[in-house]
C-alpha cells in the first residue's frame, strides 16, 4: 500500500512538520533530508540522538520536533532506542498504555556515530531484531567538530585532519553492506535531493517491522566547502555521477532504485567542492581523478553484471 | 516471609523480583553474572513478568536502562567493576536525565592490573555521577536495600538513579540466611512507579536530555540534581522508617555499632565492616571503649550525621577499601571535609588503606589500628596514612617478581628500602 | 589594558580579525589575549571575538563586559538582541561600525554620545563580506593608535599565510586603506581600567531554590518551540519570489528548503517565511523557471522600511 502514496512529485508533502528555527547551517543537506523524512514518519515518533551536528537541533528550551526526542551519547543511541522500544512494548503488553500513545522509535546520528563509535551498538540492535528506524545523516566527516575525517570520508577528500596534497588516503567504509550483512528488515540509501526516491523508501521503511536502516548522504556546505546555494546541485551530482548509489536491501536482495544513465564524469561532482579543489588546482591531478572515476566505474560494473 | 540461604547475588535478584521490575537490561561480568542468570531463569519460568535484554556493552545497558525508565517502566540492572567504568559516560549522563532506576554494582577491583578480587574503587569512580549510593554489609541488606532503592529513586522529590553496592565474593558468592519478604507486602512497600510528566507518550511530546548553551542554565540543571541528591537524605529516612514498620529491620544512613559511649571509632563501609564489628566486641572485652560507624549512604553523604555521631570522640580510624592515587582513601577525605571546623570534631582522624583487590583484613590488624589510634591520641600526633600490608606479603611478592625475571639488583635495592 | 570586542556573523572571519589584531599588538610588544566565542549557531549566526592587550601581564579572562572598542563587521547585527553588540558600552567606549549610514544616524539610533565611526561598505563585498575582518582590523589598529603600519602588515601576512599570496595581498590592501582612512582619529581609543575592589557593585547572589525534577529536568514539554528562534537574522541575502513567473511546480523550493521555511498555499504558490529563512539561496538555484531572485538583505530591509513609511 505504502509505495503507491508517492507516485509523482505532486504527491510529496507541501507543508512541513519539522519546526523552523534550528541552528543547523544554512544550506544543510542533512536538515534537508530530515525535514522530508519527518514529514513521512510523522509526529508520533521519538528521535533518539547521538552526539553530532543534529544534537543541536534541541537546545533548551527549543526543539523543532512535534513528537519526542532523547539525546543519549555518541556511542549508544541504538541502545537508547532499545530501552524506549522495550519499555513501550512492556507498557502495551501490561495494558499500562493505550495503543494511541505508541510511537515510531527512530535513531538519528551522523556518520561519526554510525560508521564508527556507535557501530557496535547498531550491530547489537540489529542482531536483537529491534523494531526501530535508523537515520544516518552522512556528511562524510566529523562535521560538528570542524570536519575531521571519519570512517565515512571519501578517498582524497581534504578534511581538517587530512590536509596533505592527496587528501584523505583511506576509502569510504561500505556501511550499507555492513548493515545489510545483519539481514535487517530494510536498508536504503537516500539523499534529500531525490525527494521522490526518499519518500518512497521512508514510506516503505515505516510500514515494515524490525530494524530499518537509512543512510542519507548529506551535502555539507561547511564541511565540503561550497556555496550553500549549491547544496542541492552537489547532491544531485552525487547521484548522477554514480558516486552515491541509491539502493535498497530488502528480503535479502539489493535493488538499485535509480541507475544514473549515462553517468556524468565524477569531476563534475568533485570540482564544485573545496574539499576536492586540490585535484584541480594549482595543477590538475589526473591520476587521482581517474582513480576516483575508476572506483565508481567498477562499482557500477558490478551492479550491471 | 521465608528465611533461606541466599548469596548476595541471589538477594539482589530477589530484590529486583519483589520490586516487580518491568525491564532488565543486562550484560555479564564477574562477579555479578549470577544476578542476571537468576532473573533470566525466573522470567523463563514465568515467576517474574519482566523483559530481560542482553545489550552488547554496559555503556549500552545503562543507556537502555535509563531510556526505559524515561519511558515509564520500572528498571533494574546490575554490573561490576570494569563494566561500571565502561558505562561511566552514561552514569553521569542518565543521572542528568533524572531517570530513576536501580543498578546493583558488585564491587571488584579495577585494572590495572586486572583482578577479580573486590574493593571499592569501581563504585568510588561513580561518586560524583549523580547516582545515589547505598552500600551493603550483609546479604539481607542487599535484598532490603534494593526495595528501598526503588522507593528512593522514584520519589517525586528525588528522581535520581540509585546504585546498591555489594562486595564481590565476600557477599556476591557468599550464602547467608536471608528473610525474603512477603511478595504482596513488598509490592505494597515499593508501590507503582509514576513517571509523572517525564515520560514518552505520543500524546505528549517531550524532548528529554537536551543540550544547553552557556554556564548559567548548565549550572542550574547540575545544581538542581545536587539539591535533589541532598534532599534525598530526608526521603531516605522516611522510606527506611516505613520499611522498618513493615518488615522490622532498621537501616539508618549510618549504621552505628557500640559507638554511643565510645571514645574511639572505626569508620568503614561494605562487608568488611562486619569484621570491624567483631573487632569492636573483642576490644571492648579488653576494656577499650571503641565503636564502629558504617555509612550505608555514600551519596548523599550523611555529613551532618557524622558530625553529630563523632562529636567529642578522641580519635577516628578510617579504613578505606579504595585508593585515590596521589591522595589516599576517599572516605577519609570526605570525612575530613565533613568534620573540618566543627566545634567538637575529634582531634585525630587516621587513615588506613586495606582490603584492596580482596586482600583480607585480619582481626589482629583491627586491634593494631586501635592500639595506634590510642597511642596517637595520647601523643597528640596524627601518623601518616598506612597501607595494611605485612612483611610476609612483601616477601611473597618478591618471590613472584623473581619468577617474573625482575632484575635481581633492582629487587635487592627494593629490599633495602624495607 | 585595551579590551576590544568584534561582532560579526559566522563565516565573516571574526576569529581571524581578532587574531590579526592580537598578533599586531603582540608584534608591538604587548601582552595579548585573543579568543573567539560562539555557540551552537552556524554560518550567518551572530558570533563575537575579543582581544585584550596590555603592557603588563593579563590576568583577566573570558567575556569582555566593558569594552574600550567595539567593532561591528555587519551592521545588521546591531539591532539583534542576541548579538549583544551594545552590551556594556558607555561614553568611554569607541564604536566602529561597518555601515553605509553615517555616524550621526547611528549615534542617534543608539542614543550614544561617545566616539562612533563608520566604515563604508563596498557594495560588491556586501553579500559575503569576505574581506571585512581585515578591513575592520586595519581601521581598529589606527583608532587604537599604538599599532604601526608595519606591525599590522606583518600580522596580516602571518595570520593569513595559509590562504595564498593573492588573498593576503587583497586583505592587506583593504586593511591598509582602512588604516589610512582613520588617520585623523588615531589614538581615539583609551585603555580602560581594572575593576576596583574599593567600590564595587555587589553580585546579587541567591540561594538556588530546590525544584523538583518535574520542573528542573532538562526537558522540553512542548512541540516545535524552535519556531521562536528567528534564524532569519542570519540572512545576508534574501530570496524574493516573482509570482508572475512562479509556475506552481511541485513545490521544488519548499521541498529543497533545508529549513522548511517555504510553505505552499492552497493555490500552489510558495511563501517564504522570512523570520526563519537563513538565506542559503538553494531555492534561488533550484527554482525551475528562475522565479526567485536574490537581493542583499539590507536593500530588502530598506525597501521594506520605505514601504512601511509610504
Amino acid at each position: 500500500m505504502s509505495e503507491l502514496t508517492y507516485r509523482r512529485m505532486k504527491d510529496l508533502p507541501s507543508t512541513h512538520l519539522l519546526g523552523t528555527g534550528t541552528p543547523m547551517c544554512a544550506g544543510c543537506g542533512g536538515l534537508n533530508a530530515l525535514h522530508q523524512i519527518y514529514d513521512i514518519i510523522g509526529e508520533k515518533s521519538i528521535f533518539i540522538n547521538a552526539a553530532g551536528c543534529m544534537t543541536l537541533l534541541s537546545v533548551y528550551p527549543f526543539t523543532p520536533f512535534r513528537g519526542s526526542w532523547l539525546y543519549t551519547a555518541m556511542a549508544s543511541a541504538p541502545a537508547g532506542a532499545q530501552g524506549v522500544r522495550d519499555a513501550l512494548d512492556v507498557l502495551l503488553q501490561k495494558n499500562r498504555m493505550s495503543m494511541q500513545d505508541d510511537m515510531q522509535v527512530v535513531v538519528l546520528t551522523g556518520d561519526g556515530a554510525a560508521y564508527g563509535m556507535g557501530l557496535s551498538a547498531t550491530s547489537g540492535a540489529m542482531e536483537r531484531d529491534l523494531d526501530f528506524m535508523y537515520i544516518c545523516y552522512d556528511n562524510e566527516g566529523y562535521g560538528n567538530t570542524g570536519q575531521q575525517y571519519s570512517g565515512a570520508t571519501p578517498h582524497a577528500a581534504m578534511t581538517a585532519t587530512s590536509r596533505g596534497p592527496r587528501g584523505f588516503p583511506g576509502f569510504k567504509k561500505d556501511l550499507f553492506s555492513i548493515w545489510s550483512a545483519h539481514k535487517p528488515a530494510y536498508v536504503a540509501t537516500v539523499i534529500g535531493t531525490e525527494p521522490l526516491d526518499l519518500a518512497r523508501k521512508i514510506e516503505k521503511a515505516r510500514s515494515l517491522k524490525g530494524p530499518r536502516m537509512i543512510i542519507a548522504l548529506s551535502p555539507c556546505p561547511t564541511g565540503w566547502d561550497y556555496d550553500p546555494q549549491d547544496s542541492v546541485t552537489v547532491g544531485k551530482l552525487a547521484v548522477r555521477t554514480g558516486v552515491w548509489p541509491l539502493k535498497e536491501y530488502v528480503d535479502g536482495k539489493v535493488v538499485h532504485t535509480k541507475v544514473p544513465h549515462p553517468r556524468k564524469p565524477v569531476e563534475e561532482y568533485l570540482k564544485l567542492q573545496g574539499r576536492f579543489s586540490h585535484l584541480f588546482e594549482p595543477q590538475r591531478d589526473d591520476a587521482l581523478i581517474n582513480e576516483i572515476q575508476a572506483k565508481v566505474g567498477a562499482y557500477w560494473e558490478d551492479v550491471d553484471s | 516471609m521465608t528465611r533461606k540461604l541466599l548469596t548476595g547475588n541471589g538477594a539482589a535478584a530477589w530484590g529486583a523480583r519483589l520490586s516487580a521490575s518491568d525491564y532488565i537490561p543486562a550484560f555479564p561480568i564477574t562477579p555479578q553474572t549470577e544476578i542476571i542468570e537468576t532473573l533470566a531463569g525466573w522470567i523463563d519460568n514465568s515467576d517474574l513478568d519482566a523483559r530481560l535484554v542482553t545489550l552488547e556493552s554496559e555503556h549500552s545497558m545503562i543507556t537502555a536502562a535509563a531510556a526505559a525508565a524515561s519511558t515509564g517502566v520500572r528498571v533494574f540492572s546490575a554490573t561490576s567493576s570494569q563494566g561500571l567504568l565502561y558505562g561511566m559516560e552514561m552514569l553521569y549522563t542518565v543521572a542528568g536525565w533524572r531517570s530513576p532506576f536501580v543498578l546493583v554494582n558488585v564491587s571488584r577491583g579495577l585494572a590495572s592490573p586486572i583482578t577479580l578480587g573486590p574493593d571499592h574503587n569501581d563504585i568510588m569512580a561513580a561518586r560524583d555521577s549523580g547516582f545515589l549510593q547505598i552500600h551493603c554489609a550483609t546479604c539481607q541488606e542487599v535484598l532490603d536495600s534494593t526495595l528501598i532503592a526503588f522507593r528512593l529513586a522514584e520519589h517525586t522529590r528525588v528522581r535520581l538513579p540509585v546504585i546498591v553496592n555489594l562486595d564481590g565474593f565476600y557477599l556476591s558468592f557468599t550464602r547467608e540466611p536471608v528473610d525474603i519478604p512477603d511478595s504482596k507486602l513488598a509490592r505494597q512497600y515499593v508501590g507503582d512507579y509514576d513517571a509523572e510528566n517525564i515520560r514518552f507518550r505520543a500524546s505528549a511530546p517531550l524532548s528529554q536530555a537536551v543540550a544547553v548553551l552557556g554556564g548559567s542554565p548548565y549550572s542550574y540543571f547540575r545544581y538542581e540534581s545536587h539539591l535533589a541528591a541532598q534532599d534525598s537524605l530526608e526521603i531516605y529516612h522516611e522510606v527506611t522508617e516505613e520499611f522498618n514498620q513493615l518488615f522490622g529491620r532498621q537501616y539508618d544512613a549510618i549504621d552505628c555499632y557500640r559507638s554511643d559511649d565510645a571514645d574511639y571509632v572505626f569508620v568503614m563501609m561494605g562487608s568488611f565492616a562486619t569484621k570491624a564489628k567483631e573487632a569492636v566486641d573483642q576490644l571492648r572485652d579488653t576494656g577499650f571503649a571503641i565503636g564502629l560507624l558504617r555509612p550505608r549512604l555514600m551519596r548523599p553523604f550523611p555529613a551532618q550525621i557524622f558530625q553529630q555521631l563523632l562529636a567529642c570522640k578522641k580519635g577516628v580510624a578510617v579504613i578505606d577499601q579504595n585508593l585515590s592515587m596521589g591522595m589516599g582513601g576517599v572516605l577519609h577525605s570526605e570525612l575530613a571535609a565533613s568534620l573540618y571546623g566543627q566545634a567538637h570534631a575529634p582531634p585525630l582522624l587516621m587513615s588506613y588503606i586495606g582490603g584492596l583487590g580482596g586482600r583480607d583484613i585480619s582481626s589482629e590488624e583491627f586491634f593494631e589500628i586501635a592500639s595506634e589510634l590510642r597511642l596517637s591520641a595520647e601523643q597528640g600526633k596524627t601518623p601518616p596514612p598506612r597501607l595494611l600490608y605485612t612483611k610476609t606479603e612483601l616477601r611473597e611478592v618478591r618471590k613472584l617478581q623473581a619468577v617474573a625475571h625482575v632484575e635481581r639488583q633492582d629487587l635487592d635495592e627494593g629490599n633495602t628500602h624495607e | 589594558m585595551y579590551r576590544i570586542r568584534f561582532h560579526g556573523r559566522g563565516g565573516q572571519g571574526m576569529k581571524t580579525a581578532s587574531r590579526i589584531l592580537g598578533t599586531a599588538f603582540f608584534l608591538q610588544g604587548y601582552e595579548v589575549q585573543d579568543a573567539p566565542r560562539y555557540g551552537a549557531e552556524r554560518r550567518g549566526a551572530p558570533i563575537f571575538a575579543y582581544v585584550r592587550a596590555s603592557k603588563d601581564p593579563i590576568n583577566e579572562r573570558g567575556i569582555i563586559s566593558q569594552p574600550d572598542l567595539v567593532i561591528v563587521a555587519d551592521d545588521s547585527l546591531v539591532p539583534v538582541p542576541g548579538a549583544g553588540v551594545i552590551s556594556g558600552i558607555d561614553a568611554h567606549t569607541v564604536l566602529l561600525i561597518n555601515s553605509d549610514e553615517d555616524p550621526d544616524t547611528w549615534k542617534q539610533r543608539l542614543n550614544f554620545n561617545g566616539s562612533l565611526f563608520t566604515l563604508p561598505v563596498e557594495t560588491e563585498a556586501r553579500a559575503e563580506l569576505r574581506f571585512i575582518g581585515a578591513t575592520c582590523t586595519g581601521a581598529a589598529a589606527r583608532l587604537l593608535g599604538v599599532i604601526s603600519r608595519d606591525a599590522l602588515t606583518q600580522a596580516i601576512r602571518q595570520e593569513l599565510a595559509e590562504l595564498g599570496d593573492a588573498i593576503v595581498e587583497e586583505n592587506l590592501s583593504r586593511a591598509l586603506s582602512a588604516f589610512g582612512l582613520m588617520e585623523a582619529h588615531a589614538g581615539t581609543v583609551n585603555a580602560g581600567s581594572v575593576v576596583s575592589a574599593h567600590d564595587y557593585q555587589r553580585p546579587q547572589w541567591v540561594d538556588l531554590p530546590f525544584d523538583q525534577a518535574r520542573i528542573s529536568a532538562p526537558a522540553i514539554h512542548a512541540a516545535a518551540t524552535s519556531i521562536a528562534v528567528k534564524t532569519g537574522l542570519w540572512r545576508t541575502m534574501r530570496p524574493l519570489i516573482d509570482y508572475e513567473h512562479c509556475n506552481r511546480c511541485w513545490w521544488v523550493c519548499s521541498t529543497f528548503c533545508p529549513d522548511g521555511a517555504i510553505n505552499v498555499d492552497d493555490e500552489g504558490y510558495p511563501h517564504i517565511d522570512y523570520d526563519h529563512c537563513k538565506g542559503c539561496m538553494v531555492c534561488v538555484a533550484q527554482c525551475p523557471p528562475h522565479a526567485i531572485a536574490s537581493i542583499p538583505e539590507q536593500d530588502a530591509q530598506a525597501a521594506d522600511n520605505e514601504e512601511a513609511r509610504a
